[in-house]
Formats: C-alpha cells, sequence, structure tokens
C-alpha cells in the first residue's frame, strides 16, 4: 500500500513543478549503411531509420500516458556523419542531412542528431567535407543538429578546427540571417563529447554503441527549486549543507522516473536500454528554470557574486542523487545554463548582472558550457574562435564536457533582442569584449597540447 | 482448524487492542492477520484468528461482547468459509486512481461504479482532506488492479467522462511511477 504522502508530493511534482521526461533519444548505429554510392548511402540511412524508430513515437506516448508523466520530445541520434559520409563532398553530404531531416520527419521527431564530426586531434577528408557542409546542411533543413568536437583532455585541442569552426558559425549565421542566425542553434562545439547525449543539439551515437539504444534525458529544475522552497519555508534555519541534501533527494526521484520510462520505452521497442542523462535542463516556461533556484538559494540574479559557488552546488547535488538512483547514468549529467532557453538567464543577462566572462567562469563548473548565448552578429570569426577555445581550455583541463552554442545574431548588435521561437526561446545579445579586434593567437593555429595528469593545481 | 473474522468498531481509547487480543489469549486463539484504523474519532479493527475447535464462534462473540462492552465498543464474529470460492483475480496491472475536487455527494459511488462495471478491483481507497475544510482540497485515492484483459482505453475515457460529470479532475498512473520516486 502507498502513503498518502507518496501519491500526494508525486502529483505535487506532475501538476505544478514541472516533472516530465524532456527526452527520449534512439541512437542508431548507421555504421553498416555505408556506400561508395551516395544514393545508396542516403537510401540505406532513410531507411535504417525509419524502420528503427517508426514506433518510437507513439510508443512513448503510449508510456507516458501509463505512468502519467510525459516524454516531452523524442529525437533520434545517428553514427557521425563524418564516419559513415567520409568519401563525400560538402555538397553531397548537405545531401544526406536532407536525408535525415526527411526520415526525422517521416517518423515524428523534432530533432535528430548526428551530423558530427570528431576532430579534436586533426582532420581526417570526411571531417573536413562534413564541417564545410554545416552552413547549408543546417540552413536547408529545419529539424538536423550538429556537432563537432574539437579537444579532448587526451588529445588536447585543435586549434585548426577552432578557427574553422570560428568562420563556420560566422557563415551559418549569415546564411540564416532572415531568422536571426537559428542555424547556429542547431550547432555545438565541444570538448570531450559524450557519447551518449540525449539532449539536442550535441546528440549523436558513438563508435562504441551498440545498433540501436535509448538514452532518456531527465530533467526537472522547476521540481528542484519547488523542493528548496518548500524546504526554507518550513524551516528558515536550513544551511547550504541540508539544501544540498534536498537537491540530491530531488534528482534521485527526477532521475528514478526517467530511467522507469527509459527501460519501459526500450523493452516496449525491445531495444537496448543505454543510459539516463540526469540534466537539469530550463525551457522558456516560468517555474521551469535553472535561474530561479539561484534566486530561491538566496541570490539575486544568476551571475551576482556567489553564483559560481551555487551552481557548483547544485551540480554536485544533482549528480549523486542521480548517481544513486541509475547505475545507467551518462551523457552531459548536470546542470545547463542555455541562456535563450532560460526565461530567468535571459532577464539576468538583460538586466546587466549576467556578463559572458561570468557565464564562462560558470561553466566551469557545470555540465555544460556557453549555451544559447547571442553575440553581436559583427563578431568576428577569430574572435568566436578565441570564445570556443576559452571554453574548449576549461573543458581539457578540468577532465569535463564543455561546449559552445554561440549565435552571431547578423546585423545586431549588443544590448538588441534575438528572437528564436519556442523552445530555443530569445534573449538580449550579449557584448563581446574585442568583438571585431585582431586575433593572432588563434591564427596560430596547430594543436594545443593534451594537458599533465599530475600537479593538479 | 477453524477460522474467524473479528470486526471490531467504536469512539477511539486507549486498551482496545489490549482488550480484544487479551481475550483472544485467553480463548487459546491464534491470531492471523489484523488491520485497524482510526476514522476521525471512530475505531475499526478488522482480525483473522484461529480458534480452538472446542471453541464455538458464539462463545467467542459473547466473551468479547463481554470486554468490549464494556468499552462502548461493538463487536462481531463470523467464521470464515474454506469451501466458498473466492474472487478469482485475473492477470492485472496495479493502477493509483486519484481524483480531487470540491466534495459533494456520489463522488466514490460514481467512480467505483465505473471501475466495477469493468471488473477492475479496488485494492485500497482512501480520502485525504489536505485544506482542511476547504472541498476542493478534497482528494480520493484508489489504488486498483486493472485487468489485462479489459479494453484500457474505453476503460480510461469512462473514468475520465465520469470524472468530469462529478466535476473531478482525476489522474490515472501505473503504481510502478509513485514507488520509483519514493522507495529506495
Amino acid at each position: 500500500m502507498l502513503t498518502e504522502r507518496e501519491i500526494i508530493s508525486t502529483l505535487e511534482m506532475l501538476e505544478n513543478e514541472h516533472l516530465d521526461v524532456r527526452t527520449v533519444t534512439l541512437g542508431i548505429s548507421l555504421i553498416d549503411c555505408v556506400s561508395h554510392n551516395p544514393e545508396t548511402l542516403k537510401n540505406n540511412i532513410y531507411k535504417r531509420i525509419t524502420q528503427t524508430a517508426k514506433k518510437l513515437v507513439q510508443t512513448c506516448d503510449e508510456i507516458g500516458e501509463k505512468f502519467g508523466i510525459p516524454v516531452v520530445n523524442k529525437r533520434i541520434a545517428i553514427s557521425p556523419v563524418a564516419i559513415i559520409a567520409a568519401a563525400f563532398s560538402p555538397s553531397e553530404l548537405v545531401q544526406v542531412a536532407h536525408t535525415m531531416n526527411r526520415a526525422a520527419a517521416d517518423v515524428g521527431v523534432d530533432f535528430i542528431g548526428g551530423f558530427t564530426a570528431l576532430v579534436e586531434k586533426g582532420m581526417a577528408r570526411g571531417d573536413r567535407s562534413l564541417i564545410e557542409s554545416i552552413p547549408h546542411a543546417l540552413v536547408e533543413t529545419d529539424r538536423v543538429c550538429a556537432s563537432v568536437n574539437v579537444a579532448s583532455t587526451r588529445a588536447g585541442i585543435n586549434m585548426d578546427a577552432v578557427y574553422l569552426m570560428g568562420k563556420i558559425i560566422k557563415e551559418a549565421a549569415s546564411l540564416s540571417a532572415d531568422r536571426d542566425g537559428i542555424a547556429c542553434a542547431k550547432l555545438c562545439v565541444f570538448a570531450n563529447i559524450p557519447q551518449d547525449i540525449p539532449f539536442m543539439a550535441g546528440a549523436y551515437l558513438g563508435i562504441g554503441e551498440p545498433d540501436a539504444v535509448i538514452n532518456v534525458g531527465v530533467s526537472g529544475p522547476g521540481v528542484v527549486k519547488k523542493a528548496i522552497d518548500r524546504a526554507l519555508e518550513a524551516d528558515s534555519g536550513l544551511d547550504l549543507g541540508q539544501i544540498s541534501e534536498i537537491i540530491k533527494t530531488t534528482a534521485y526521484k527526477v532521475t528514478k522516473v526517467g530511467e522507469l520510462i527509459g527501460r519501459e520505452v526500450a523493452e516496449s521497442l525491445n531495444i537496448q536500454f543505454g543510459v539516463v542523462d540526469l540534466s537539469l535542463a530550463p525551457t522558456p516556461n516560468v517555474g521551469d528554470s535553472v535561474g530561479e533556484i539561484f534566486q530561491s538559494l538566496g541570490l539575486k540574479n544568476i551571475g551576482v557574486p556567489g553564483t559560481t559557488a551555487a551552481l557548483a552546488l547544485i551540480n554536485d547535488a544533482v549528480k549523486k542523487g542521480g548517481a544513486f538512483a541509475s547505475s545507467k547514468v551518462g551523457g552531459l549529467s548536470g546542470a545547463f545554463i542555455p541562456v535563450s532557453e532560460d526565461l530567468n538567464i535571459s532577464e539576468s543577462a538583460a538586466a546587466g548582472y549576467l556578463s559572458l566572462e561570468k557565464l564562462e567562469a560558470i561553466t566551469s563548473v557545470c555540465s555544460v558550457g556557453l549555451d544559447m548565448v547571442a553575440i553581436p552578429g559583427d563578431t568576428s570569426a577569430e574572435t568566436i574562435a578565441a570564445i570556443i577555445a576559452d571554453e574548449m581550455a576549461i573543458g581539457v583541463i578540468n577532465r569535463k564536457t564543455t561546449a559552445t552554442r554561440l549565435i552571431p545574431v547578423p546585423g545586431k548588435k549588443a544590448g538588441d533582442n534575438a528572437y528564436f521561437g519556442g523552445l530555443l526561446g530569445q534573449s538580449i545579445i550579449m557584448p563581446v569584449n574585442n568583438g571585431l579586434g585582431d586575433n593572432r593567437f588563434i591564427r596560430l593555429g596547430g594543436l594545443i597540447p593534451a594537458p599533465i595528469q599530475s600537479l593538479t593545481n | 482448524m477453524k477460522k474467524v473474522i473479528i470486526s471490531v468498531l467504536g469512539h477511539d481509547r486507549p486498551g482496545i487492542l489490549a482488550a480484544t487480543t487479551q481475550v483472544l489469549f485467553e480463548q487459546d486463539c491464534n491470531l492471523e492477520n489484523v488491520s485497524q484504523t482510526i476514522l476521525q474519532s471512530e475505531f475499526a479493527g478488522v482480525f483473522i484468528s484461529s480458534i480452538p475447535e472446542s471453541l464455538t464462534v458464539e462463545e467467542l462473540n459473547n466473551q468479547l461482547e463481554k470486554a468490549l462492552g464494556a468499552l462502548n465498543l461493538y463487536v462481531f464474529v463470523r467464521p470464515i468459509r474454506v469451501d466458498v470460492a473466492t474472487y478469482d483475480a485475473p492477470g492485472s496491472e496495479p493502477f493509483v486512481i486519484t481524483t480531487k475536487g470540491p466534495d459533494r455527494k456520489g463522488l466514490v459511488a460514481g467512480i467505483t461504479s465505473v471501475i466495477a462495471r469493468f471488473g477492475a478491483n479496488v485494492t485500497n481507497l482512501s480520502a485525504v482532506f489536505k485544506g482542511g475544510d476547504d472541498p476542493n482540497q478534497n482528494i480520493m485515492i484508489y489504488e486498483v488492479d486493472i485487468p489485462w484483459r479489459i479494453d484500457q482505453n474505453a476503460f480510461q475515457k469512462d473514468l475520465r467522462e465520469k470524472a468530469t460529470e462529478l466535476g473531478l479532475n482525476i489522474s490515472i498512473q501505473h503504481r510502478k511511477i509513485f514507488e520509483a520516486i519514493n522507495r529506495i
């Protein structure tokens, strides 16, 4: 018999605190779809995706209904296209993106990830073609997401790739100038990219993964915030150690939900269950914000002094709770701070509490990086590359994942607003230090060597 | 071996369980299962006990009435017949149905009529008045075994329609979700 408390608290989480499963992402290996003929390759890709994912959306909806927990997004992640289509030209790769887009549309998923290259130590021919094709691939499709891993703790930072990505981002923005550079919202540049991320835009299926796998992304910033608010209301004398316990317990509950739903979906589709990514992923809805958690913890806004310490506490407590809840944890696992996708964070930026520099600082203690950050459209490719390089360095040195999703909004300057719509939200454009200036450091290129693993200060 | 079921009802006060079980002990009965609750100020207990062949149900009833009557409690003893077929539970899955809405007559009757019509079995029912007297905070929790063989969609549809008719918000969720969230 369940207790009344158990039932009522669960209902509260669902009804008032936005508890949901943020994404069920089906990973599909396309390695054996390879062909020397582009038409054959595209046919193989389309068939494999549509057959494997045929029942994904329906199954997620049915299981969501059964448990009363909505599966908000259903998505697909595929093997890195730079590998399966390594033999082709950039224009042929754009056609592969179209095939991915069509397959995603036909099975009813809103995003498909895996237009990906892994170039942390150097670029193969296929990698270069893929990267060059990214602007057109993202502008001509609406569901395809791209990611490029340019750095890792074991390899160092491929600065040639970093510089190239600065140029690619500029090109993608200018090709989607009529929509505030929205193509860049579907492009992530990574250090230490995990092979099993379920969240977009960074999801792809790693080479070490099976034919098909179900990965789940849980969320729940609203649940965490409400739990902190409730606890402080009941006892205003709680200290940070006790608040950490509350976040941990809440993360445990959220993760258990994700694992339950993920396993049910996997079993129902007869596909292996992969990991739960226990991230706090916000949406632009009020009450579903990571930024609001900082205010519950007593900070005026995200970005003011104290933010890094608070985020370190939140991120660590989320990981501890999640790791206890499930032995299959992976992906990014931590707190996301996507500026435009979190109403509270974008408002903090607009009010001047959050700068690009502070944002970079706090990415050293959270799970991702400079995510959905709108910057002036005239920021140079070199400066964009330099921002990427700084973010990659944080990941490489700290043995963690970092990423950038920067949007140089064409024709707009710092202080203007950028509108992306839907889950991508809107944001004030943040000023960039030395946005137009020369940056010889970036042009030097080459590889920043992998860091020493001892003398850890 | 004979078995009886005993129910004890009355105003709650200290000593009810002690008085009941003392009689059973003195009569050489063995208590097999107990469930008791207090609703508002009223005690209700149900006891299953095996009793010696030599002891009649009437005699046990008399002894219990003597002991519990002094505490102003009502007692009822009945033999459990093992030869009567019990409800044969079909294969099913456990769900939790919760309704929330202003209190009025006929809420439980309305909801349980749909549950019964589909052959689903309520295994536990409890009411929670969260906000004291606030009729909008009236929550009913039904734990229900829903047979696999029934039309799940029709069942959910009928329940939701009935809830709407009664002015209730309803949610129907598999029990596992509550266990996953609340239990280690």
